[in-house]
């Protein structure tokens, strides 16, 4: 029953309170903000002179208007003939070529003549959207030909198939954005509700009562992973939704995986929002004032940050990673990202750090029963 | 003789001085004896008083008896339950004051009644008749909606008062019940504890305030250096002098003639 009152009054606590929800939801709106206008702005950028080198096959008259359109801004560009396209397309992949440009035969004659039938002669643009340059190139060129005419069409192809790209994107990012923006959450909330209480001196007045120091510790770790919990799908949302305007891509790769892997994927987001909590309860527990316990839990932010940045670069990791707290999850997102189905393994990692959040709570308990802790000078 | 409600037996506290806490006193001892061997007891249905000097360990031995820190040696008992021992059952009869727990802003006194109501772990019904009883008594009810951050000084004692004893506590335990607060709002808490002693609570005050031992307190301990140098009803200790007179002939047979 003290429990009960204890987590309810958490609550309560929050979600009167209209100043802490925004502070939890205004994270979320600000990176949608802010990389909405981030992603417009790095597509609309003025860049230094490029030189596109392009793989030509066919002629036509317009390939001298795109060669100057392209001069007037600055850049140049190198027209070469078409041999091999898949050697051509290696080279777009590996970012020296630009792109392959096609013209059907005769393709200024059908201009002229204009079209007979319902098929528009097609141009085809390989190009690779994840590549600045190339996806640069293929904006202007695809803007440039639809302005001289519309007798015929343009078709876009990219070097690489969707769902790789939107997978390569996110599984080497997404898994430490989250783990920052998780964080990040539960900084503001925890912080000031047990170091800011400890310093204000509101949680010795529950103390002097007969509550158990168990219960007090559980009452503040389970309301305050729920509120985070929120904080961090704002955020996650945020990110989500701006991601296509930020990498010029759609999300459509994401039916792609299986409801499995959704399955997978949530208890593995979710276990960490406990687990960071009550780290930052037991440094704010040990700290004497807010400041003190946000500068300590700053290092343990950058700590946190740095373990998960290093799977994105180091490739696989041996399985040894499921007792490693924190980056047990990341590592295991980011298998289910790229379409494994580690099953025991993300189970396993649930596991251990909801364990590791027990050994916490125990730990948080000892400190609330410590005078030296709760009321030394 | 009536009966014991606190007894303390050579209570002892050492504390360990951190370098900061050094540095702050400016001395090299890494130890400070806070409370050095105290006993006394208070009885029922009286308001006991410790008195004494800044420093002399009134503090430390109240928060002994609230069960908020440990003594190092002895014990003491309260309502018959050992502070050392039964933590627990200590807290569910004592109700201890101090300007040292607060209560957080944002919430009314309404609510916070009901909340450390169930964190005593009192029934629903229980805490609702507490409450029109006691906020009637107290005249809290004009303000039972208002949050706590917006109540005045005066109010919001009242309130900290209230809650402090929303589980109807034998003993109440009060660290310097006046300091700091205009007349008005001290007449609050004097009033507050002759009405306590009234419904036959037992009090146990700390003060350096020899008025207000003389005006509240049925006996007194004079504690100096963390050892109680007399103690008794104020008739027994004073002997026709005044409170004030007859410390300073204490503090001198103690100490010598430093003053
Ligand atoms: N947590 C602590 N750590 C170290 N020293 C302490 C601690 N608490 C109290 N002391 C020291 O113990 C001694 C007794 O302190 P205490 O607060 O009990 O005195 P007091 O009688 O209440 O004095 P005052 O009238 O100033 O409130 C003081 O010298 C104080 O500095
Ligand atoms: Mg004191």
């Amino acid at each position: 029953m003290k429990l009960l009152a204890l987590i309810k009054k958490e609550f309560y606590r929050f979600f009167r309170d209209p100043r802490l929800i925004v502070t939890m939801l205004l994270p979320g709106i600000l990176i949608f903000a802010l990389y909405s206008i981030l992603g417009n702005a790095i597509y609309s950028e003025e860049e230094e002179a490029r030189a596109y080198r392009i793989y030509l096959q066919g002629e036509s008259s317009l390939v001298t208007v795109l060669e100057e359109v392209i001069k007037e801004s600055g850049d140049t560009v190198e027209f070469l003939p078409l041999e091999d396209e898949e050697s051509a397309k290696a080279e777009i992949e590996e970012g020296e070529a630009a792109a392959i440009l096609v013209f059907p035969e005769g393709f200024d004659e059908t201009l002229l003549m204009g079209v007979f039938g319902e098929t528009k002669p097609a141009v085809r643009i390989v190009y690779d959207p994840s590549d600045e340059a190339s996806m640069t190139f293929y904006s202007i060129a695809s803007a440039t030909l639809q302005e001289i005419g519309s007798r015929f069409e343009i078709a876009p192809q990219s070097v690489r198939s969707e769902p790789e790209l939107g997978r390569e994107v996110m599984t080497t990012i997404l898994p430490f954005i989250i783990v920052c923006f998780v964080f990040s959450a539960c900084m503001s909330v925890t912080l000031e509700s047990v170091a800011g209480e400890k310093e204000r001196g509101t949680l010795a007045t529950v103390l002097v009562t007969s509550a158990r120091r168990s219960d007090v510790a559980i009452g503040k770790i389970v309301p305050l992973a729920c509120v985070s919990m929120l904080g961090a799908l704002s955020s996650f949302l945020g990110i989500a939704l701006s991601m296509p305007k930020l990498m010029g891509m759609s999300l459509g790769f994401l039916g792609t995986y299986s409801v499995w892997s959704y399955i997978l994927l949530l208890p593995l987001l979710l276990c960490i929002v406990p687990l960071i909590v009550a780290v930052i309860a037991t440094v704010s527990t040990l700290s004497r004032s807010v400041k003190e316990a946000s500068a300590y839990t700053g290092v343990l932010m950058i700590l946190v940050m740095v373990v998960s940045i290093i799977t994105s670069f180091v490739p696989s990791f041996g399985d040894w990673t499921v007792v490693v707290p924190v980056l047990n999850a990341v590592v295991y997102m980011q298998r289910i990202l790229q379409g494994g189905l580690p099953v025991w393994q993300s189970l396993v990692s649930v596991g251990v750090n909801l364990l590791y959040t027990a050994v916490l709570v125990v730990i948080i308990t000892k400190m609330l029963s410590s005078e030296r802790i709760m009321f030394g000078k | 003789m009536k009966d014991i409600v606190v007894r303390a037996d050579s209570l002892h506290k050492t504390f360990t001085l951190s370098r900061r806490q050094r540095k702050l006193e400016k001395t090299g001892e890494t130890k400070k004896v806070a409370v050095d061997g105290l006993s006394f007891s208070a009885c029922r249905g009286e308001i006991y008083g410790l008195l004494g000097p800044n420093g002399a360990g009134k503090t430390t031995t109240l928060r002994m008896l609230s069960t908020l820190i440990k003594p190092d040696a002895g014990d003491a008992s309260v309502m018959g339950h050992s502070v050392v021992k039964e933590s627990g059952k200590v807290r569910d009869c004592v109700g201890f004051m101090t300007s040292e727990l607060k209560l957080e802003k944002f919430f009314t006194p309404d609510y916070l009644f009901q909340f450390f109501g169930a964190m005593h772990g009192m029934s629903k019904d229980k805490i609702a008749e507490r409450k029109r009883d006691l906020f009637t008594r107290f005249g809290v009810n004009a303000f039972a909606g208002v949050k706590v951050g917006d109540l005045s000084t005066g109010m919001l004692q009242k309130v900290s008062l209230v809650i402090s004893i929303v589980h109807d506590p034998d003993v109440v335990i009060f660290d310097e019940p006046t300091n700091g607060l205009d007349v008005l709002t001290a007449k609050v808490v004097t009033d507050f504890l002759m009405e306590l002693r009234a419904m036959g609570k037992s009090v146990l005050l700390s003060t350096h305030i020899f008025s207000l031992a003389e005006k509240l307190c049925d006996r007194v301990g004079v504690i100096i250096d963390g050892k109680m140098a007399a103690e008794g009803t104020l008739e027994e200790l004073c002997g026709g002098f005044s409170l004030e007179d007859r410390f300073f002939s204490i503090y001198r047979d103690l100490k010598g003639d430093v003053l």
